[in-house]
């Protein structure tokens, strides 16, 4: 706990100060636990534009593009090395996203799986490799919601 | 300003920044969305100036559980600043005297001061950023921008180049304001300008409402320095 907090009392500021791999979630579907998913899917695709009153009311309440923040840094602590909590932190949301409609899934499909790929700017160049495929995760009856 | 007038000033900025955060969890899920209404709750009471030592305390060990549940901050900055002003608002409350109150809030003042001026150094000494190709980057690749139309900014470089200096600039000169109290609230207006963009550019919203948190806490250090030297 000592760790999580003196970071937050003892800050750094460092915003910006370099510009590392940027990550994309990509969600797939599958029927059971040992097949793959044969499409991927952007998770919460930017729109095209976003108009002035969209603007206004999202400086008060923006709460899904939060919640892609937090994923975005859960998916910089999985570029940093694997943990069990920051992939169910994000198989969690993208599971609800689906429970939520926000999805749209094929009642065929049972699980859930997203992957992560790396946008990264080398030698001029965009790089762009997946980093991280993860665990299925249930989606227990969400695709009867669609 | 006085100490108290900050304090309150503070206080009521603070509330509301808590209030907007904690309306985005209440749609999520447990434990946060329990705690989100907690906190809504708790901020309309610091709003009105109801037991702030009480309602403060209640903040703090709710923020706490936040910690803990997502392993750091759930929102980086903006979540670190949260915690920064309320605790050093707290410690204004408990300190036995006015010397450890001026303590808790010089510690505040220097905190913002900080998070100008480190941002623009850490981007000063870095190639990418002086010649604009970092905010390319941020543009063309990043996961902040808000639109596709926003990305299109990426096309600019000499755009990107002037705003990529004049960032660096504001941000290092910063400290340079608690010369003069008119300069002070010029350069708080133009941060909370600098907040409101990359609140439309990048969706950072809650940095828009909690940064402007601590400006009334720099208002009085600014003239308790005065008084000073």
């Amino acid at each position: 706990m000592i760790k999580l907090l003196l970071p937050i009392l003892f800050p750094s500021w460092r915003f910006f100060s370099c510009i590392g791999p940027s990550p994309r979630i990509e969600v797939g579907f599958a029927v059971d636990k040992n097949s793959a998913p044969q499409e991927w899917l952007p998770f919460r695709p930017s729109p095209k534009k976003i108009n002035f009153p969209l603007g206004l009311q999202q400086l008060f309440h923006n709460p899904l593009w939060n919640e892609r923040l937090y994923i975005n840094t859960c998916t910089e602590h999985l570029f940093e090395g694997y943990s069990e909590f920051r992939e169910r932190e994000i198989g969690q949301r993208l599971v609800v996203a689906v429970l939520n409609k926000e999805i749209v899934v094929d009642g065929a499909f049972h699980y859930l799986v997203f992957r992560i790929r790396a946008l990264e700017v080398e030698a001029g160049q965009v790089r762009d490799d997946v980093v991280f495929v993860s665990r299925h995760f249930a989606l227990l009856d969400a695709g009867d919601k669609q | 300003m006085t100490l108290e007038l900050a304090v309150r000033l503070a206080e009521i900025i603070l509330g509301f920044a808590i209030f907007q955060q904690s309306l985005e969890f209440v749609r999520g899920l447990q434990p946060e969305k329990t705690l989100g209404f907690i906190r809504a709750g708790l901020a309309i009471l610091l709003m009105l100036g109801l037991q702030p030592l009480l309602v403060e305390s209640a903040l703090l060990v709710t923020a706490v559980i936040l910690i803990r549940r997502f392993q750091g901050p759930y929102n980086g900055g903006s979540d670190t600043m949260t915690v920064l002003v309320l605790l050093c608002l707290w410690l204004s409350h408990v300190a036995p005297t006015r010397y450890w109150q001026e303590i808790a809030l010089g510690y505040l003042a220097v905190q913002l001061i900080l998070s100008y001026f480190q941002s623009g150094w850490v981007k000063v000494v870095s190639p990418e950023w002086r010649s604009g190709s970092a905010l390319q980057q941020v543009f063309a690749l990043s996961a902040y921008p808000v639109s596709e139309n926003a990305r299109l900014w990426a096309g600019r470089p000499q755009v990107l180049r002037a705003m990529s200096w004049s960032v660096m600039v504001f941000e290092l000169l910063f400290p340079l304001a608690l010369l003069n109290q008119i300069l002070l609230i010029v350069a708080l207006g133009i941060a909370a300008l600098f907040h409101l963009a990359n609140a439309c550019l990048f969706g950072l919203n809650r940095f828009f409402w909690i940064w402007p948190a601590a400006f009334p806490v720099i208002v009085w250090f600014q003239s308790r320095m005065a008084q000073v030297f």
